[in-house]
């Protein structure tokens, strides 16, 4: 902790603990941590992230549930279904989320979604826009009428970000356009459990059918296939470009500069398409497990155990989540008479300021915490959630944007839909695929189709020709044997299903 | 020159006598703790090279983990068209680069040195050095802007002289990205390159430069027959030096310059090892794929020295 | 410098029209350069003086927009900055003189024509150059020789570096052999010959190599990262910048990881504190080139032995 820091001094105070951080900077994980586990030499306590796993295996953790019943807080943090996952073959839990949802997602930002500027709904009066199509057709509309902005540079209807693996803004929304939500790497279906692969589904060659004719028409940016992502928020920072497919905290900065150069009219509210109408659409979706091992651990290293997990517990406190996500009361926070927490003003514009963040506000991010409502029930954990001062915070334009589709924050203005994992275990299946190595088949065939997807779908956009363009990425696509990591994506599914059900459908 | 270059030869041919020894016994003293020094930093860890041979992983460390002998070179070379063209890049881009670059430092060494007032020289000097110490993520944005289809100069250039009609999205073109690369490591490098041929210059006897003057030799033939030749065994080591690297050619800027409809020609060996062994926790790939680079750059080394030997050049070794 | 000085006059009474229009050239080509290198770092300036949010906009070229010095308070402010900074000064002094001598030393041993071992061991070293046994072998070598946690990380295993001393080498192997030959009648050994005759004569190829090294030295923050990280008295400034441009990242991404991203980490990093700290860690270099740069002009060295 930093002697200099008003919070971490008042923390160190109250709990008597002192932790010192260290970021691993520039180094691949996996490199940092196969160098501990070489030389058997480790931090007290680690967040080793997706590396957690060699971690456990190579014996450097600490089994928590020997130890926790001294410590509720840490052992009531997370719930009984996520303990399930974290369980380790041996019975043992060694890890744990560094996040845990507390009672309700108060979550205000969307996540992914397709995103407009508030200005072009007004233009044409908040017209209710449920397809892909209807969203081109308005571009198309405004473009007409408003080819450019008030300092005459021309403006850029829609863009995709395809940069490294910031590629998902134009690889996954097939997922989505079907009504899905984000398991990041294939469809499952709620009926059958069977792995549905998004990239070859007739859903997917409608999608990139328009986003062909589109740019064809030249609706979409010229320049979007060699962008890196600096440029493309650069892009979006100066107004110029009118819709997008992103997710939110990608391109907040963009905003936040938007902002500051007075273009609040040009800021995004997101829109919830699928490929047909009526369809039900799941962008923005919360569970109360993430089915992964991946968190906050106690290394053998560590000389005090109980230290360690006095300390982990002490962080839980109630009092202390609020010091650290809120601030000081009455410097940083006011309480009204009903108990809910506000700021001012200056409180706000002094919590943006990075010399004020790192001289007083507290960034410690090693240890447990919880999002979505402060422990006292009535307020969220986080003061940009909370739900008067969220609706402050935003712009006008945006404000009267919402207001007229009846929604107060980003995730309102599209279906919120709570994924309970006793019901949907498998949910979201990135946590799998994110651990993918090319040491199996599937893995490896996991890689070679990202390589491939990058090269040539943003071929398919620019085609002159899309039947044909659509045809050479199917076989290539064929050609990277997609089955077999499908195959490890349905185990996967059957695995997890069967941590939380106890049934087993793979059928062996 | 004529008299040092036989006296070496002389030198090699000597025989190893305990007499000669015992004659050079002060310089082996000296040598004999630079060798340990350098075989307990550089040569030790050598051992790592078994994880090229095995499933390298960190749990069960060097001694446990499971050999599986050549395999992970089979993953490399057999049948592996991704590889080969990673490495078809890499050489491409090491040996237009390596060509460039020491080109352009050569030439702006000489140009400096060829300034007469000194303030003016060590302003040029002191800036042109400057963007070495640049990120490549600053240097390559810079690149990208002058380059871009909307405003950057050099569209708007070429347009203006009529050269091209429209602006044209370079990024695009896979034949171009080469020397795109090549022209943003030049415009980096080229003038913390020349600092070490400015300080060889300064070796050559300026009493050589005086006469030539007096005999009236013009100041391109100076350059031509007395600076060049007086700065050759430098230029002619570092080459031999830098083509025994030519297989690394890095990662951070191609990286930073590539886009999807390049990526076939952008990627690098070092690029390659990132994505398919580091970043998926196969140490051992990287390991492999490191010691078919030390042993190509070991034939490499052999043979230009033999080549500098045969035309009778400064060599190596 | 004497010497210097009637090449000047040379220059001087000649310069004819043909001259003039030599120089002219020179003077536009290198007039060239400079604007085309001069760009980046007053670019890389204007950015670190202006707003973070409005940088991300673009456009910033070679005056900050939006004035501010937020940046440089954010990246000067930390405590930890201090330490950091007389490590890094530390490092770089002791490095520099270490380094230098050892490389140099060899550089001569290896220079000598006559030296029954010159082939192999220079082999020997050149090798080092392109063989490696990669990250996990040499920490563990370092962990065993007691390096963790030591200042002497930064210093001992660079001792010797097979590039510069083959550039040393070359520059030494020019030297005229009487100089050797004269010194030895007068009885003098190797290492004599080293410290009184040769290491005078190197000055311009020792500064050189001197900035290489101190370069080096002042820039890695890696070695920091892997070996001393754990002890903040050993952390240099590097390392701290390094530091606070991963948490400047981490902060404004920081939301990320709680929402079902697909991708957690995030490669946000504010443009301006990084420029920011790309100033401050150049501002020494700037400072302290100047001062080397005497030794890289023509004519100081053998000129001035031979009077």
């Amino acid at each position: 902790m930093n002697a200099d820091n008003d919070i971490q001094q008042m923390i160190a105070e109250k709990i008597g603990a002192i932790c010192r951080e260290t970021h691993l900077t520039g180094q691949t994980q996996p490199e940092a941590v196969g160098m501990m586990i070489a030389s058997g030499d480790y931090p007290d306590i680690i967040a080793g992230g997706n590396s957690t796993k060699q971690l456990i295996e190579a014996g450097a953790l600490i089994p928590l549930d020997e130890y926790w019943d001294d410590y509720p807080n840490l052992k009531n943090f997370t719930p009984d279904v996520q303990k399930e996952f974290l369980r380790q073959p041996d019975g043992h839990i060694y890890v744990f989320p560094q996040g845990e949802l507390y009672k309700k997602d108060m979550t205000v930002n969307a996540a992914e979604a397709f995103w407009i500027q508030a200005k072009v709904l007004e233009w044409d009066n908040y017209p209710e826009i449920e397809t892909l199509d209807q969203l081109f057709d308005l571009l198309e509309r405004y473009t007409k009428e408003n080819p450019t902005l008030e300092d005459g540079t021309s403006v850029i209807p829609y863009t995709i970000l395809c940069y490294d693996w910031y590629y998902f803004c134009l690889e996954n929304p097939p997922q989505f356009l079907d009504g899905y939500p984000n398991d990041g790497c294939c469809i499952v279906d709620p009926d059958t459990h069977k792995v549905i692969d998004y990239n070859t589904t007739p859903t997917a060659e409608r999608y990139f059918r328009i986003l062909n004719e589109q740019y064809n028409k030249g609706m979409i940016d010229s320049e979007f296939m060699t962008m890196s992502r600096d440029e493309y928020i650069q892009k979006l920072s100066t107004g110029r470009v009118l819709a997008m497919c992103d997710q939110y905290w990608n391109f907040s900065d963009a905003e936040k500069a938007m902002i500051s150069a007075g273009m609040t009219g040009n800021c995004y509210v997101p829109l919830g398409l699928t490929i047909d109408p009526g369809m039900s659409e799941q962008y923005f979706t919360s569970t109360n497990a993430l089915s992964s091992v991946d968190g906050i651990g106690i290394t053998t290293s560590c000389k005090d155990i109980d230290g360690a997990l006095q300390y982990l517990n002490d962080m839980l406190d109630p009092d202390i989540q609020t010091l650290l996500q809120w601030g000081v009361e009455g410097v940083d926070y006011l309480v009204d008479d009903e108990g809910m927490f506000y700021r001012t003003d200056e409180m706000r514009e002094k919590a943006m300021d990075p010399a004020y963040k790192t001289s007083h506000l507290c960034s410690l991010q090693l240890r447990c915490g919880y999002f979505g409502m402060n422990l006292d029930g009535k307020n969220a954990a986080m003061p940009s959630e909370q739900p008067s001062e969220f609706f402050e915070t935003l712009q006008p334009e945006v404000q009267r944007a919402f207001e007229a589709y009846g929604a107060k924050t980003y995730p309102d203005m599209l279906d919120y839909t709570f994924i309970d994992a006793t019901e949907a275990p498998w949910y979201p299946m990135w946590t799998f695929a994110n651990g993918f190595s090319t040491s199996t088949e599937g893995g490896m065939a996991w890689k070679r189709v990202a390589d491939m997807k990058h090269e040539y779908l943003p071929q398919v956009v620019i085609a002159k020709d899309f039947d044909s363009a659509w045809a050479e990425y199917l076989e290539k696509y064929n050609e990277c044997n997609p089955q077999a990591y499908l195959d490890e994506l349905q185990q996967e599914v059957y695995r997890r299903i069967k941590i939380v059900t106890g049934v087993d459908e793979s059928g062996n | 020159m004529k008299r040092k270059k036989s006296g070496q030869v002389l030198a090699v041919r000597r025989k190893v006598s305990w007499k000669l020894i015992k004659r050079q016994r002060e310089l082996i003293i000296l040598m004999v703790p630079f060798v340990i020094y350098t075989f307990i930093f550089n040569y030790a860890p050598l051992f790592g090279w078994v994880m090229a041979f095995q499933n390298y992983s960190p749990v069960k460390g060097i001694l446990g983990s499971k050999w599986i002998g050549l395999d992970k070179f089979k993953f490399l070379f057999v049948g592996n068209n991704e590889f080969l063209k990673v490495l078809r890049n890499t050489i491409c881009m090491s040996v237009i680069n390596l060509a460039l670059s020491t080109f352009c430092a050569i030439a702006f060494a000489l140009l400096i040195n060829e300034m007469i007032h000194r303030t003016p020289k060590r302003i040029v000097q002191t800036i042109s050095y400057l963007p070495h110490f640049l990120s490549w993520i600053v240097v390559c944005g810079i690149v990208k802007e002058v380059l871009s289809v909307e405003n950057g100069v050099v569209n708007e250039l070429l347009v203006f002289l009529h050269i091209i009609k429209e602006p044209v999205n370079w990024f695009t073109k896979p034949k171009l990205f080469w020397w795109i690369t090549a022209f943003a490591n030049v415009w980096k490098e080229t003038g913390w390159n020349s600092i070490i041929y400015l300080s060889a210059i300064t070796a050559i006897n300026p009493e050589l430069c005086e006469a030539a003057e007096i005999d009236g030799a013009g100041r391109l033939r100076r350059i031509w027959h007395i600076i060049l030749p007086g700065i050759k065994p430098t230029i002619i080591i570092l080459l031999i030096m830098s083509i025994g690297g030519i297989l690394n050619a890095g990662f951070e800027m191609q990286y930073l310059l590539s886009n999807s409809l390049v990526q076939d020609v952008s990627r690098t060996v070092d690029i390659y090892v990132l994505n398919y062994g580091i970043s998926q926790n196969d140490f051992s790939l990287g390991t492999a794929a490191g010691m078919f680079k030390s042993v190509v750059s070991i034939v490499l080394i052999f043979l230009a020295n033999a080549t500098a030997k045969a035309v009778g050049e400064e060599r190596l070794f | 410098m004497q010497k210097k000085e009637i090449r000047l006059e040379v220059h001087k009474r000649k310069l004819g029209l043909r001259a003039r229009i030599y120089y002219l050239i020179i003077g536009c080509i290198l007039g060239f350069a400079v604007i085309v290198t001069l760009y980046p770092i007053l670019n890389t300036i204007a950015i670190s003086f202006n707003e973070a949010y409005d940088t991300i906009r673009g456009g910033v070229h070679l005056f900050p927009r939006k004035f501010t010095l937020v940046n440089y308070r954010t990246v000067l402010q930390k405590d930890s900055m201090g330490t950091g900074l007389v490590v890094s000064v530390l490092r770089t002094g002791i490095g520099i003189v270490t380094h230098l001598f050892c490389t140099a030393l060899l550089a001569f041993v290896l220079s000598r024509k006559e030296f029954i071992f010159r082939k192999q061991a220079t082999f020997y070293y050149v090798l080092t150059m392109y063989v490696s046994g990669g990250m996990v072998p040499t920490f563990l070598l370092f962990r065993n020789l007691g390096f963790i946690n030591s200042f002497w990380v930064y210093i001992i295993p660079g001792l010797v570096s097979a590039y510069d001393m083959i550039v040393i080498r070359t520059y030494i192997s020019a030297l005229p052999d009487s100089l050797q030959e004269s010194a030895m009648m007068d009885g003098a050994g190797y290492f004599t010959i080293f410290v009184s005759v040769i290491a005078p004569l190197s000055k311009p190829v020792f500064a050189t190599i001197a900035l290489f090294i101190g370069v080096g030295q002042w820039n890695s923050w890696f070695d920091t990262m892997l070996y001393n990280r754990m002890n903040p008295k050993l952390t240099t400034l590097q390392y701290e910048l390094m530091k606070l441009l991963s948490t400047v990242s981490t902060m404004s991404g920081s939301s990320a990881n709680v929402y079902g991203n697909t991708q957690t980490k995030t490669m946000l990093t504010t443009t301006s504190v990084q420029a920011a700290a790309t100033v401050l860690t150049c501002l020494p270099i700037v400072v302290l080139y100047p001062f080397l740069q005497r030794y890289f002009v023509a004519g100081l060295t053998i000129g001035g032995v031979k009077e």
